[in-house]
C-alpha cells in the first residue's frame, strides 16, 4: 500500500459541484478505472480519500489536492493520471500524481483572484475598494466549532491585497487563511467586500490558485 | 445572452448543480448538426425527476440517433423559479442552456396526477401557449407531446398537451420523430403534422376528438374526425432482449432519490390485484433474460461507477428466474462492491433461499404491503396473502433478526366496512405478537412496526373504475378510527393527506371539463400540488368553483357500467368485460387466482400478437 497525492482543477460549472458531492462523484470515478483504490477497513468499509481543503460552492480551483492510498505499490503514479482524466467530468482535470512530501496538515493559507466583469463605473468601484480595504475594517460573523459567532475583521487576516481594473472589469488577488484551525471564507469576504462599497451581488468569478504553507510557500 | 443570466443566478439559489448540466454521461451535440430537438421535461424537481427511469431509456434512446438531440428539462425549484420570473430568465435546457422555445418538440411525462399545474407552470416557464389551439398552424412553437402511465386517462390534459404517446414509447418514439422531421423539412402545417401522426399505433391526438355531454355532465359520445382511429392502441413493445436500453445513464452530482443503476426485469403483473393500475396498465407479462439483464447492468456498472443495482418491476419475486438472475448478478457484483437492492417483493414467496441471497447483499428493513386488515377485505381487492403467510414471513424475518417491520394499507376500500379498518390494527398487533413469541429475540431490542395507511384512489382501467371514492370527511374518520382503537405503542401510524387524495380521485377519472380547473388552479398559484407543504387547497377549491365544476362527481359517484367513460377511446388491451367481471367478483370478496395459475383472459395480449409471458412460461419457484 502507498499513498498517492493528486493535483486536480474544480473550473467552470464543475465549482458548482458541493464538497460531498465531489466526494461520490470522486468516488464514482474511481470505480470507473481499474485503480486499485484503498478501502478502510472493518466492518463497512469505504473509499479512503482526504481532500487538501474543501472548496466553498461557486468557487473555481486550478490547484486542488488529493490523497488517496493504493493497494498495488506497482500501479504508476502516470496510469492513474490518465486513467482518472479518461473518466472525468467536464471542468475536472487532472494535473498531476505525485508522492505527497507534506502533511495535509500544512496547508495554512490558499491565494485566490477575484474578477468582476460588466462594470460601467470599474475605475470608481476600484478606487471604492481600495479604500475600503486601506481602511481596514471589513467585518464578517463567523461561528467558531463551538457556535460561538464572533465578529471578524476580515483586514487583519488579507495578505498581499492588490487591486486593479481593465476595461469595465475589476481584478483582485489576495492571500487568506485556509487552514485545519482557521479559514476564511472568499465567499464571505467578496459578499462583506460589496456590500461595504454598497453594490450588490454583483456577477463575479473567484478562483483559488493555489494552497500555500503557513510561510507562504507552495504546499506540495 | 441567456447563458450569462443563468450563469449569473446560479450562486444565488440552493444546490445550483441542478441547473448546470455537464454531469457525467450528459449528451452535448452541435445544434447546427442535428434536425430535431427535443426537450424532455420532468414536471417535479431535479431530485425526482433524475430518479426515473424512463428518463433515462428515452434520452438515451432519442440521443442514439446522430441528428436528434434530447436535452433534460426539471421544473425549477421555488427559489429558481422566482428569481427566473424576476430576471426574465426563460426555462432552459440543461445541456444546452437554450430556450424551450428553440427546441421542436417538448415532450412531458406523466407519472401522477398531482404533477399537472407543474406542466403547466413549466410551459408558462418556457413561454408557450397553454393551450394548443393557441400554438398556431406552423411548426414553429415546439410540438407538445406528452407519456407515462397518467395517458391511461389523458383527457383532463386534453387541451393542453398536442400529442399523446399511449403506451410504450421505445419504438413509437422514433417512428413519431422520424414524420415530425419530414414534415418539417416539408414545410408542412402544424395540423397536417397532427392528422398525419394520429396515423402511428399508440399516438393520441385528442384535438381530433370531438367530446359531447349529456344534460347530467356525463359524456354522450367522443367521435374521431380527419381519419384518427375511433380507439387508440396502447402501444406495447414484444421483445425485451431485444429493446433498446442504454449502456449509460447521467449520473447527477447532487444526491438524487433513486441514485443508483436500475434495470427493469419484466414488465406487467401476474398478480392483478384490483385497486392497481400499473398492474393492468402495463400488462402484457414480458420478461427480460437473465443473461440480458446481467449483461446490460454490467456495461452500466463500468459507465457509471455506481456501487448499487436495484431491480425494479411490479413485483420482483414473480421473476421467474429470481434465484438464477440474484446468483448471476452477485457472481461480479459482490466482488465489485455493488450492492444489489431488490424492491417490489410479494409477501408470499419471500422464501428462505430468497431471504438468505438478500441478506448477502444488505440488510435492510422489510416492507410488505398487506393493503389491507381483514381476509374479506384482501379479497375484496384480490390481494391473495392470508394473514398466517403474513405472519409466518414476519416470524421468519423476527428470527433472522430484523426488528423493524413497515406495514402498508390502504383505506376507504369498496365495501370497506369498520370492522375492515380495525382489522388493520388488529393484523399488526399479531405481527407485534409475532416479535414477542420469538424465543430467540435480541436482549433488549423493542419491535418497531411503521403502518403507512393510504387512501384508496379508484383508477382508470382497474375493475374498481366505476367505484365512488369515500369523501376527505369519510377518509379523516377512518384515520382517527384508527388510532383510537390502537393499543400498542410499538405500532406508528403515517397517513396521506386525504386532501391530495381528494384531488388525485377528481383528475384521476376526469374528462376535458377539468382542463379549465386545471389552468384556473394554476392561475390561483397552484403547483407542486403534491408536496405537502406546497399544496394550496384553497386555490383548488376556488377554481373549481370558478368553473362551475364539482368535485363529488368525478370523486365521489359511482358509474354505471353503462356510462360512457372519459378514458373509454383509448385501448389498454383490458377488456371491458373482464373488468366488469372483476368488479363483480369483488363485491362477493371472491378472488381470482394469478396469471401463471389459469389466465383470467383480460385481454391484454391482443396489443401484443397474443403473447404473454406468463402463458409461455408456467414456471414456479
Amino acid at each position: 500500500m502507498r499513498s498517492i497525492r493528486i493535483w486536480f482543477t474544480k473550473k467552470d460549472a464543475s465549482k458548482y459541484i458541493s464538497h460531498l458531492d465531489l466526494t461520490r462523484c470522486l468516488i464514482r470515478a474511481f470505480r470507473r478505472t481499474d485503480i486499485p483504490l484503498w478501502y478502510t477497513e472493518g466492518f463497512n468499509p469505504h473509499p479512503y480519500l482526504v481532500f487538501g481543503l474543501p472548496l466553498p460552492l461557486g468557487v473555481e480551483g486550478l490547484r486542488e489536492v488529493l490523497d488517496i492510498r493504493l493497494t498495488d505499490d506497482d500501479y504508476p503514479n502516470e496510469r492513474v493520471l490518465t486513467e482518472l482524466n479518461r473518466v472525468s467530468v467536464p471542468g475536472i482535470e487532472f494535473l498531476e500524481v505525485v508522492e505527497p512530501v507534506e502533511k495535509n496538515l500544512a496547508v495554512n493559507k490558499a491565494k485566490y483572484s477575484v474578477s468582476v466583469p460588466n462594470l460601467k463605473d470599474s475605475k470608481k468601484i476600484y478606487a471604492d475598494i481600495k479604500t475600503a480595504v486601506e481602511k481596514g475594517n471589513i467585518t464578517i460573523e463567523k461561528k467558531s466549532k463551538k457556535g460561538v459567532v464572533k465578529e471578524i475583521n476580515i483586514c487583519e487576516h488579507l495578505i498581499d491585497f492588490n487591486c486593479s481594473f481593465d476595461g469595465e472589469t475589476v481584478n483582485m488577488s489576495f492571500i487568506l487563511p485556509a487552514g485545519n484551525d482557521f479559514t476564511i471564507n472568499p465567499v464571505s469576504f467578496c459578499n462583506a467586500l460589496f456590500e461595504c462599497i454598497g453594490i450588490s451581488q454583483p456577477l463575479h468569478r473567484i478562483v483559488r490558485h493555489k494552497l500555500l504553507t503557513k510561510d507562504l510557500k507552495e504546499f506540495r | 445572452m441567456l447563458k450569462d443570466k443563468i450563469e449569473s443566478v446560479l450562486p444565488l439559489v440552493q444546490k445550483p448543480a441542478r441547473y448546470t448540466g455537464g454531469e457525467l454521461n450528459s449528451v452535448v451535440k452541435d445544434k447546427e448538426n442535428v434536425d430535431l430537438r427535443f426537450a424532455f421535461c420532468f414536471p417535479d424537481t431535479y431530485e425526482i425527476g433524475m430518479s426515473h427511469l424512463g428518463i433515462k431509456i428515452l434520452y438515451s434512446l432519442i440521443n442514439s440517433r446522430d441528428n436528434y438531440w434530447c436535452e433534460r428539462v426539471f421544473a425549477p425549484d421555488t427559489d429558481m423559479e422566482k428569481i427566473m420570473r424576476e430576471r426574465d430568465i426563460p426555462l432552459f435546457g440543461l445541456e444546452s442552456r437554450d430556450a424551450l422555445l428553440d427546441f421542436d418538440v417538448v415532450g412531458f411525462t406523466l407519472q401522477y396526477e398531482l404533477s399537472f399545474t407543474n406542466i403547466l407552470n413549466m410551459l408558462n416557464l418556457g413561454k408557450i401557449p397553454l393551450r394548443s389551439k393557441d400554438r398556431g398552424d406552423t411548426l414553429d412553437i415546439p410540438v407538445v407531446v406528452a407519456g407515462g402511465p397518467c395517458v391511461s386517462n389523458p383527457e383532463p390534459l386534453a387541451d393542453f398537451i398536442d400529442v399523446f404517446q399511449i403506451g410504450e414509447g421505445e419504438e413509437m418514439m422514433l417512428e413519431f420523430l422520424d414524420l415530425l422531421n419530414v414534415y418539417k423539412k416539408d414545410n408542412k402545417s402544424r395540423s397536417e403534422f397532427l392528422k398525419a401522426a394520429a396515423q402511428i399505433e399508440g399516438i393520441y391526438v385528442p384535438s381530433l376528438y370531438k367530446v359531447d355531454y349529456n344534460d347530467d355532465g356525463t359524456i354522450k359520445s367522443v367521435i374521431a374526425t380527419e381519419g384518427a382511429p375511433e380507439r387508440v392502441n396502447k402501444r406495447v413493445v414484444s421483445d425485451l432482449d431485444n429493446i433498446f436500453y442504454p449502456e449509460k445513464f447521467v449520473v447527477p452530482f447532487v444526491e438524487v432519490v433513486h441514485d443508483r443503476i436500475v434495470h427493469e426485469i419484466f414488465r406487467g403483473c401476474i398478480r392483478g390485484c384490483r385497486f392497481c393500475q400499473a398492474g393492468f396498465w402495463y400488462r402484457p407479462i414480458r420478461e427480460k433474460s437473465v443473461d440480458t439483464i446481467s449483461k446490460q447492468s454490467q456495461r452500466l456498472a463500468c459507465t457509471t461507477g455506481y456501487d448499487e443495482l436495484s431491480l425494479c418491476s411490479l413485483s420482483s419475486s414473480d421473476y421467474t428466474k429470481i434465484t438464477d438472475l440474484l446468483e448471476e448478478l452477485l457472481g461480479w457484483a459482490s466482488p465489485q462492491k455493488i450492492n444489489i437492492a431488490l424492491p417490489s417483493l410479494r409477501i408470499d414467496n419471500f422464501s428462505d433461499e430468497l431471504k438468505e441471497k438478500l441478506a448477502l447483499v444488505r440488510r435492510s428493513g422489510l416492507t410488505f404491503a398487506a393493503e389491507a386488515g381483514t381476509q374479506r377485505m384482501r379479497n375484496v381487492i384480490n390481494k391473495n396473502i392470508s394473514e398466517e403467510e403474513i405472519l409466518s414471513t414476519c416470524r421468519k424475518a423476527f428470527v433472522g433478526g430484523w426488528t423493524a417491520v413497515k406495514l402498508y394499507f390502504m383505506v376507504g376500500l369498496p365495501t370497506e366496512t369498520d370492522d375492515d379498518v380495525v382489522g388493520i390494527n388488529e393484523l399488526a398487533q399479531k405481527v407485534v405478537n409475532e416479535f414477542y413469541n420469538n424465543p430467540d429475540k435480541p436482549k433488549g431490542k423493542g419491535v418497531s412496526i411503521s403502518a403507512g395507511v393510504s387512501s384508496f384512489v379508484p383508477k382508470p382501467c382497474t375493475p374498481f373504475q366505476w367505484e365512488p371514492q369515500d369523501t376527505r370527511e369519510e377518509l379523516k374518520r377512518k384515520q382517527q378510527l384508527l388510532l383510537e382503537t390502537c393499543r400498542t405503542k410499538k405500532v406508528t401510524f403515517r397517513f396521506h393527506n386525504t386532501d391530495l387524495t381528494f384531488l388525485e380521485g377528481v383528475f384521476a377519472r376526469g374528462d376535458r371539463k377539468l382542463c379549465d380547473v386545471l389552468e384556473a388552479a394554476y392561475n390561483n398559484g397552484c403547483t407542486f400540488d403534491s408536496w405537502d407543504d406546497k399544496f394550496n387547497y384553497d386555490g383548488w377549491m376556488k377554481a373549481f368553483e370558478s368553473c362551475g365544476v364539482s368535485t363529488e362527481f368525478y370523486a365521489n359517484r359511482r358509474r354505471s357500467y353503462e356510462e360512457i367513460l372519459p378514458w373509454d377511446h383509448i385501448n389498454s388491451g383490458i377488456k371491458k368485460s373482464f373488468l366488469i367481471a372483476e368488479n363483480e367478483k369483488a363485491k362477493k370478496a371472491e378472488t381470482t387466482g394469478h396469471c401463471r395459475q389459469k389466465c383470467a383472459a383480460c385481454g391484454s395480449n391482443s396489443l401484443n400478437g397474443g403473447k404473454c409471458d406468463a402463458l409461455n412460461k408456467n414456471m414456479v419457484h
